[in-house]
């Protein structure tokens, strides 16, 4: 502290210098005025009074001038150097993801954060970069072996929780306080909602700040325009005229897909059938379902374990029975492309994924590729059709809170992290992230307006994420100030932007975001996150595929499987705190 | 050239200062344990070192500090063997394990020695070396592209296998489900893995051939005995000791787990008969969970039954008059 308090005193110091030297310019310019004008009256002295005149204007400027000058150069060092630059060169290493092959850390946007923080806080920064697939791993491996970067995420608070109880984690909730005037941007973007969202009520320790989600739009239903168009059929408003759609697609593969109608799939999933046949789940549960039993029954973020979810799987199990879903989605893993293939080259009819999915990855996008394969009429749009209980579309929304991240105990540099964080949080930073440089990232429409540009991923200007969320790590979706919403439809070149917009009005339609009660840590999700969704994601697949007699069994068993290896542990947690703190009472 | 290194080597070595017989001593055999001491400081270090980790399997679970600085875990530290047992998934895994490696067992041991005799009956000489060095080939694949290709090959509906099949059969909905049913998908597991590794196993059979004396098949054959007589009374039982020393080594590995085979292999559809001891550790331990001391706890065990398995059927093979390994 006393090297930064020495920091503020030299700033003070060369900021007084500053005015003092700007005053001496003023005195000096006066005299000179003064001087010339004196020139001027005795030179002209025909136009004495016109002279005069201009004399005295030319003084009066030039005064002016000097004074710009001083105020200038009295208001120039405190806007530049920050009173929290390191007097010595810090070092902090932080955690960058990686997607695909390309190289984030050569990027001009990690140039661009190195820069900055070297030259605002004189702290260098150094990017360790691991795969975003395997992030969960990773972090595990790192922290291990003591080698985890200073600043680290997840998306996992669960995972967070562990690593803390083992004496992995560093508690904020001291060095927020202490720091709290050095990290204003950083509060601006959180707010105090996301910074304190995962203190302990009762030890008060803060493990993780969470970060911030700007856009919490999550899933859509997707479907081919062109084959409605072409069968013509309307746009489906309900759940039967979804089913007409895809049976329809079904028993007309020879005209959509003519010599390869062997290929067709009506509606396509993939093994995580949770979070592909979500908007399906969520018109099963009824609409009055309460925060309190939400929050309880809600562990898994697929809300495969609300009343209903059964009746939304058993007709997915019908579907696939009646031969509109893609048989062998089973059989492919986590990131393995063969259903974008299918999806790309035109032989799916619809399915359900993140609201904006077809239309991710610039030129080779769902959309881009479909529009190459089949032609410029092929398009993917997304529809509202799936109606609960009370006739609403509900959707489950996001909240607020996004990525988590955390420092872990190797780290000796808090307040130069903590900095780093206000730092990509200032809104200046992230709009350089996000829309990078002018003419190759995007271009600007007449109303300010970010219009983005494809950019070829080999170059090192292409953005690996959405709207680069690797890199402004505290921010996700777009935040653009008061460019934001003009901005929005243009993020996704070359897709229409009315087709985008069109998206995202859907995906929030009906959206209901759960709440969060603050509760203390629960203990049973520590450490079974894996576990619990490999077990549903794999029952759920067997479910699906299961003959329609067998359906209630396979599912039913696959359940009991579940809350036995964890799940009503959690279940029962969740209930036991909620109530000790709101004396809700649940009941199964 | 060799002899004139050999002679450099023991040259530089120093000289005993223990007596007469033991400077010889090194001097003549110093050069083999300059050669030993290469791979005894890798398994010093690699092997030997790790095992105080073992430690892990009776402490609270940190992957933050070392073991030795970790309290114990409940129950007199043994927590995390009572807690592995009284999960539903680990019995799930155990019962896997030895499932697939009974099996594999049963018809993936003999697959390399009736190979073995068949090449030996080879007649041509460039056919059998040509023959034996294709069959070598599938070894030199990693698990991963056998993965992709046996995907590609015998998936449901776009499996090459079953598009050929639904045209034979003139039904679209007519399947050979390799992968996803839970029995059929045992099959192609076994199947592939002898598909693999039976050709890479014939090598040892094949050495061990070569060391039986022609004479007995040619006093055999002037006895009158046929080609299958001979097999059945001098190349088996030439083989004898080889196969036993070979089937002792397998069932040292009955709860040890190959972990790219099964985890390449697997879908979610057949994971009640796929998720093996392997995986388990490697979805608790690795994967997200960090349960690092249940999963060591998990892994002694393997060990120990490994050892326990390798002492009997040692022993079972020194009772039927074979000489073991031990």
């Amino acid at each position: 502290m006393s090297k930064l308090t020495a920091d503020l005193e030299k700033t003070k110091k060369d900021a007084a210098d500053a005015a003092k030297a700007a005053e001496e310019a003023l005195t000096a310019a006066k005299e000179e005025a003064a001087k010339a004008a004196e020139e001027a009256a005795k030179a002209a002295e025909e136009a004495v009074t016109a002279a005069k005149e201009e004399a005295a204007k030319a003084a009066e400027e030039a005064i002016k001038a000097a004074e710009e000058a001083a105020k200038a150069a009295a208001e120039k060092p405190a806007e530049e150097v920050s009173p929290y630059k390191f007097e010595e060169t810090h070092k902090i290493t932080v955690r960058l993801f990686q997607r695909g092959d390309n190289e984030p850390e050569k990027s001009p946007f990690a140039d661009y954060i190195r820069k900055g923080m070297l030259e605002k806080y004189n702290v260098e920064v150094e990017f360790v970069v691991g795969g975003r697939w395997t992030e969960p791993d990773d972090l595990g491996n790192l922290l291990a072996a003591k080698e985890a970067p200073d600043i680290c995420y997840t998306y996992s608070y669960p995972t967070i929780l562990s690593y803390a109880d083992m004496g992995g984690m560093i508690d904020l909730a001291p060095y927020i306080e202490e720091y709290k005037d050095a990290i204003p941007n950083l509060f601006n973007l959180l707010g105090e909602d996301n910074i304190y969202w995962d203190q302990d009520p009762e030890t008060g320790k803060l493990w993780a700040l969470e970060t911030r989600l700007v856009n919490n739009a999550r899933i859509n239903t997707f479907i081919r325009k062109d084959w409605l168009d072409k069968l013509g059929m309307e746009l489906p408003t309900t759940k039967a005229e979804f089913e007409a759609c895809l049976v329809a697609f079904r028993d007309n593969a020879e005209l959509l897909l003519g010599e390869d109608a062997s290929r067709m799939v009506p509606y396509s999933t993939s093994y995580d059938i949770g979070w592909r046949n979500n908007i399906l789940t969520v018109s099963f549960v009824p609409d009055d379902i309460t925060d309190e039993e939400l929050y309880i029954r809600g562990y898994d973020d697929r809300q495969q374990f609300l009343p209903g979810a059964k009746e939304a799987i058993r007709l997915l199990n019908k579907w696939y029975n009646d031969g509109l879903v893609w048989k062998d989605f089973a059989l492919y893993g986590s990131g393995d492309t063969t259903e974008d293939d299918n999806l790309k080259a035109g032989f799916v009819g619809a399915f359900q994924h993140n609201y904006d999915y077809p239309y991710r990855n610039g030129d080779d996008s769902i959309d881009a590729n479909l529009k190459r394969n089949v032609g410029p009429d092929a398009v993917f749009v997304a529809v509202d059709c799936f109606e609960n209980d009370a006739g609403v579309y509900r959707k489950y929304l996001g909240s607020t809170v996004d990525r988590k991240v955390c420092f872990p105990s190797t780290n000796t540099e808090i307040l130069a992290s903590l900095l780093y964080l206000d730092f990509i949080s200032s809104p200046e930073t992230i709009l350089a992230l996000q829309t990078g440089t002018e003419g190759i990232n995007h271009e600007r429409a007449e109303n300010g307006a970010y219009m983005m540009k494809a950019v070829d991923s080999a170059d090192p200007n292409y953005q690996a994420s959405l709207n680069n969320i690797d890199f402004t790590m505290t921010c996700n979706g777009q935040y653009l100030g008061e460019y934001t919403e003009a901005s929005f439809a243009y993020g996704y070149a070359p897709v229409e932007p009315a087709v985008v917009e069109q998206a995202y009005a859907i995906a929030m339609n009906g959206g209901r975001v759960p709440a969060h009660f603050v509760l203390p840590a629960i203990e049973a999700e520590v450490g079974i996150g894996t576990t619990l969704s490999t077990e549903r994601d794999s029952f759920l697949n067997k479910a699906v595929t299961a003959s329609v007699e067998d359906f209630d069994k396979v599912y039913d068993e696959g359940v009991e499987n579940y809350m036995s290896i964890g799940g009503e542990a959690i279940m029962d947690e969740r209930a036991e705190k909620l109530e000790a703190a709101t004396g809700y009472k649940f009941e199964k | 050239m060799k002899t004139a290194r050999a002679e450099k080597t023991i040259n530089t070595a120093k000289p005993g200062r223990r007596g007469r017989a033991f400077s010889t001593y090194m001097h003549r055999y110093g050069t083999l344990y300059l050669l030993l001491a290469l791979p005894v400081t890798f398994f010093i270090i690699f092997r030997y070192i790790p095992m105080a980790y073992i430690l892990m399997a009776f402490k609270k679970n940190n992957i933050i500090l070392p073991p030795w600085q970790v309290d114990w875990a409940k129950n007199n530290g043994f927590e995390w063997f009572i807690k592995a047992f009284k999960d539903k998934l680990f019995r799930r895994a155990l019962g896997n394990t030895v499932t697939l490696n009974l099996l594999d067992l049963v018809c993936g041991f003999p697959a390399p020695i009736i190979m073995a005799l068949l090449l030996n009956e080879l007649a041509f000489k460039r056919f059998k070396k040509f023959t034996q060095t294709v069959l070598y080939l599938p070894h030199f694949l990693s698990w991963i592209i056998i993965a992709s290709l046996a995907l590609r090959l015998l998936a449901d509906n776009d499996g090459l296998i079953n598009i050929f099949y639904k045209q034979m059969k003139g039904d679209p909905n007519a399947v050979l489900p390799f992968l996803s049913k839970e029995k059929w998908w045992i099959g192609s597991y076994i199947a592939l893995g002898i598909w693999k590794e039976a050709g890479w196993g014939t090598i040892i059979y094949l050495a061990a051939l070569t060391s039986i004396s022609p004479e007995l098949y040619e006093a055999a054959a002037v006895d009158g005995a046929g080609r299958f007589r001979r097999i059945w009374h001098v190349t088996l039982p030439g083989l004898r000791p080889t196969i036993i020393v070979l089937l002792i080594m397998r069932l040292g590995y009955i709860l040890g787990s190959e972990f790219d085979r099964p985890l390449a292999l697997t879908n979610n559809l057949v994971t009640n008969v796929s998720t093996v001891l392997s995986i388990y550790i490697y979805q608790k331990g690795i994967k997200g969970g960090s349960q690092f001391s249940l999963t060591t706890a998990v892994g002694l065990f393997q060990s120990v039954v490994g050892v326990l398995f390798l002492f009997g059927a040692n022993f079972l093979a020194k009772r039927f008059g074979e000489r073991g390994i031990m």
